[in-house]
């Protein structure tokens, strides 16, 4: 293969104008859609290899004890067992419920056999004070759970912020001040394919291939390297399909630590994927919160000053809260005082989710600034722009508020009430993210039979990295995305980044554009002796090549490719110019409260959201809906329950923890903000989920007076905050 | 019926292997005949007939074998496009047309499906040929991880069976047996709008 002959001197890769674009800034229809669509796609759940074995974890039913024994006896001799262990010897602890209450592993020939020997383990066991809420944990005398080296309370280092004193002079000066309490429960990232692995062990001088329901093909050979005693670069990882990650699958985790062992030690392939309520309990969650939050603001609605105490609860992890005022602006910095902490419980660390810390931090700060209108009689999209720097974030609250009807509803600074026990509201709410692009690099190869390859390490966790991974090369070739073959979810193949904080887009595609802009220029001066024009004077467009300025000089782009001796491979890497670091949203939700029954009944959601060139309009509306749609979610029935008094984890299923069906969605608007014209590409599935939630607390609010501080927004929380404890 | 005596009944006959065709009363009432002791009846695998997306498949099951892991892990070779994800009839994933209707196959033994014609989602069309819900589910973008997708495509075929001109919110109510956590929920809506659209100007409706 000739590597592709690109001169230093040529020029540098674009965009290009919008109006020139054929493939991107379009609907394009995902390129695994048809394998998706048929059940075809093969996702790490459904991978079959001969000799297959079958794994299954034992997790303690709660978070604290003292074990006794681990009885394999009886386990180990019944059928089709081949490999059993327990993780804890008589004596040990288990800590919290998370990976810490694995007790023990089980391979076996068959599922069944896997999970009937599991059944069989006799574990005897003390259990001890379950401590799963903050009150628990911050009780005079709690058994420390905190996982800081020489923690003597539950407590961990508070993040202080700002002089106390100067923020509650600033406050007192206020001409309208808010303060209120929120509670935020913790969430689950609910991933419906769950997490792990299937590993085929190989010899010494073979690659053992690891399949992964994973957001870091890159990453996880190095996860791994050490369990499966061999170097990072002879682990394969791959990742054809993957269903759902959310922030959760960054690491093999335990579970592909026990999977790599189990695999090892029996040379058989392994199939070790967690189950519904193993996800629940060890995979992971979005931190809750409790937070006091107090703004006050002058009468031109300008904020003046803000506190804020806020307890992260993020079990044994810190978990997560950016720092006040969030979004908005206070003008005065020193107005600001925050005291963050986190309090620990003896329960699954949080991972990052989706937009990590942020939502929490929507929920308060939107709530103050709709109270804050309403005591200074200000219209709350007014309020919002008075506070907020950017403009961007101007133009999309007006246009969600256009799009929702804000114009000609008749409450728009005070709140509304019921009428025959049915109150409409609206609300709004904005969103930022920052998520940037780093070292990614990607291979476009042509073959001299005309075929196209787009390679690179990234994985497709639905968002629809790769179609785009074939798009951007059509566009630059003048191909349909058809044309080009998208390779992806491999670690053997160009590395690029783990998919997390929205970085994907803003570092493959700029690596994806410019190996495809090296591909074209080295096709470009084969055709300078053909089409006799010098590279960069050409045409790149359905399907043919032509002079620029003389149609008459052209080649269909299977005559280019037989120029070819041998395929050309070019090689592309992350270009800061071609990616955007910063990002926009707003969002507005009308919702319909029953004051009678309290059902809140989400009656439409919009947002717009910017993310400088749209590569897919079609894949941006579907994540932008899914925001929204996850914030809903969140919003109305997202809870994780333990029970107190004993520490069962009570909502470890699709029952009990409930997600948003087909009935609760709204009529969705998703709008693109096209007023946005940054030449450069950026990720931004982390915004649309950070502010819905909040927006439709604001639309009850409006509605019907009730602030809710609480989530989810259940019926009883609805009828209690109208009217009081019952 | 005891769900116990229901259980020895199905696997006695599917281990006969000559149920394809008859009634699941009938099934019963044979075993009872039968007389087997229902100790015996309970344990161990036998081997049982079902009709999979038109072929016959001989599938080595237990009486607690459930249609899902019959297919996905019993079958050889397997049929893994139908998912688990909730394991208990909560999210659809698994979704299958028993005899035309759809059926959580989480939530249903396989020896009751001896003699059922059963439709999963690689029966109704390929990457290359398609059925029209699954085209529509690509051309609108119905799906992002894909994994809530065979369950969704399964259930909007039978949604459109059974209620045809659905309007929206007859569509949802049609559909809320299943979740999907990406939300794609608007997009599989107009997909299945799509679908009556096209069917309603004479598109064949596969």
């Amino acid at each position: 293969m000739s590597r592709s002959n690109h001169r230093p001197e040529s020029s540098e890769p674009s965009w290009g104008k919008r109006s020139d674009l054929d493939v991107l800034n379009r609907d394009i229809p995902r390129v695994d859609g048809p394998v998706k669509a048929t059940g075809q796609a093969v996702y790490t759940h459904d991978v079959r290899l001969p000799n297959m074995l079958w794994a299954r974890l034992l997790i303690h039913p709660v978070p604290r004890a003292e074990i006794e024994s681990i009885g394999l006896e009886a386990a180990s001799e019944m059928p089709g067992v081949v490999h059993i262990e327990a993780l804890k010897e008589p004596g040990d602890a288990v800590r919290y419920m998370g990976d810490d209450a694995v007790l023990a592993v089980v391979a076996a020939e068959t599922p069944d056999q896997a999970a009937d020997a599991l059944r069989a383990i006799e574990v005897k066991a003390k259990r001890l004070a379950p401590v799963v809420t903050p009150e628990q944990a911050l009780e005079e005398g709690a058994p420390v759970v905190s996982r800081r080296r020489n923690a003597d309370s539950n407590v961990g280092r508070a993040n202080e912020r700002g002089d106390e004193a100067l923020a509650d002079a600033a406050l007192a000066g206020a001409v309208a001040v808010v303060e209120r309490s929120f509670e935020i429960p913790v969430q689950h990232h609910v991933c419906l394919e769950t997490h792990g692995h299937v590993i085929q062990p190989a010899p010494d001088d073979e690659p053992v291939t690891v399949y992964a329901s994973t957001q870091s093909v890159g990453g996880t050979p190095r996860g791994l390297a050490r369990t499966l005693g061999r170097d990072a670069s002879r682990i394969r990882v791959l990742t054809p399909h993957m269903g759902g990650g959310f922030g959760s699958k960054f690491g093999p985790g335990l579970e592909g630590a026990l999977a790599a062992r189990i695999a090892n030690a029996t040379g058989r392939p392994v199939h070790l994927m967690l189950t519904r309520s193993d996800e629940f309990a060890i995979a992971g969650n979005r931190s809750g919160s409790r937070q006091t939050l107090k703004v006050g603001a002058g009468s031109d609605g300008r904020l003046v000053g803000l506190k804020l105490q806020a307890d992260k609860l993020g079990g044994v992890s810190g978990g997560s809260l950016p720092g006040p005022p969030y979004i908005y602006t206070v003008e005065d910095e020193a107005a600001v005082s925050s005291k963050i902490r986190s309090v620990h419980t003896a329960t699954d660390g949080s991972r990052a989710m989706r937009a990590p810390g942020h939502p929490q931090a929507s929920f308060a700060m939107e709530a103050a600034m709709d109270e804050l209108a309403y005591l200074l009689g200000m219209d709350l999209v007014e309020m919002r722009i008075r506070n907020l720097e950017s403009e961007v974030h101007h133009r999309q609250l007006r246009r969600v508020a256009e799009e929702i009807g804000w114009g000609e509803h008749p409450h728009r600074d005070r709140p509304g009430s019921a009428e025959n026990g049915r109150a409409v509201g609206i609300g709004f709410g904005v969103s930022v993210w920052g998520p940037g692009g780093r070292s990614s690099r990607c291979d476009v190869t042509v073959r001299p039979d005309g075929s196209v390859v787009s390679a690179t390490a990234t994985q497709d966790l639905g968002t629809g990295a790769r179609t785009y991974v074939a798009a951007i090369v059509a566009e630059e070739l003048g191909l349909t995305v058809g044309m080009v073959e998208a390779r992806i979810g491999d670690s053997d193949l160009p590395p690029s980044v783990t998919s997390g904080g929205s970085v994907t887009t803003g570092s493959s595609a700029p690596a994806i554009k410019d190996a495809a802009h090296k591909a074209r220029e080295s096709l470009e001066v084969l055709l300078e002796d053909v089409l006799e024009a010098p590279v960069g004077s050409y045409v790149w467009k359905d399907g043919q090549v032509s002079v620029r300025g003389d149609a008459s000089r052209s080649l269909p782009w299977i005559a280019v490719c037989a120029l070819l001796r041998e395929p050309l491979v070019a090689q592309g890497e992350f270009r800061e110019f071609l990616h955007e670091g910063r990002i926009h949203g707003a969002q507005a939700a009308k919702v319909e409260v029953d004051t009678l029954t309290g059902r809140v009944k989400v009656l439409k959601m919009v947002t717009c959201q910017d993310q400088g060139l749209p590569l897919n309009r079609l894949a941006l509306r579907s994540q932008i809906n899914g925001g929204m749609i996850q914030a809903l979610s969140y919003g109305l029935l997202e809870q994780r329950v333990f029970d107190e008094q004993d520490g069962f984890l009570l909502s470890d299923n699709l029952d009990l923890y409930k997600i948003a069906g087909a009935q609760e969605i709204p009529e969705m608007v998703a709008l693109i903000d096209d007023e946005d014209e940054r030449p450069s590409v950026c990720g931004m599935a982390e915004a649309p989920v950070i502010p819905g939630h909040s927006a439709i607390a604001g639309a009850i609010h409006n509605a019907c007076g009730a602030r809710l501080t609480r989530m989810p927004f259940t019926a009883d929380n609805v009828l209690e905050t109208l009217y009081g404890k019952i | 019926m005891s769900r116990r005596s229901f259980l020895r009944g199905a696997t006695q006959v599917a281990a006969a292997g000559s149920m394809i065709g008859s009634s699941a009363a009938d099934e019963m009432a044979a075993s009872e005949a039968a007389g087997a002791s229902e100790v015996e009846a309970l344990r161990g695998a036998s081997e049982l007939e079902i009709s999979v997306n038109g072929k016959l498949r001989t599938v080595e099951v237990e009486p607690r074998t459930t249609l899902l892991q019959a297919l996905r892990t019993h079958m050889e070779p397997p049929l893994t496009g139908t998912k688990e994800v909730c394991g208990m009839g909560s999210c659809g994933a698994c979704t299958v047309l028993i005899d035309g209707q759809p059926a959580y196959s989480c939530l249903t033994l396989a020896a009751t499906c001896a003699g059922r014609p059963i439709t999963t989602v690689e029966g109704f069309g390929s990457p290359d040929a398609m059925s029209d819900v699954q085209q529509a589910f690509c051309d609108k973008d119905g799906m992002m991880c894909g994994f809530c997708t065979p369950g969704f495509v399964v259930a909007t075929h039978a949604a459109l069976e059974r209620a045809p001109e659905a309007d929206l919110d007859e569509l949802k109510y049609q559909l809320s047996g299943n979740l999907c956590r990406c939300g794609t929920y608007p997009h599989v809506f107009e997909a299945a709008q799509a679908v009556q659209e096209d069917r309603a100007r004479g598109g064949e409706g596969r």
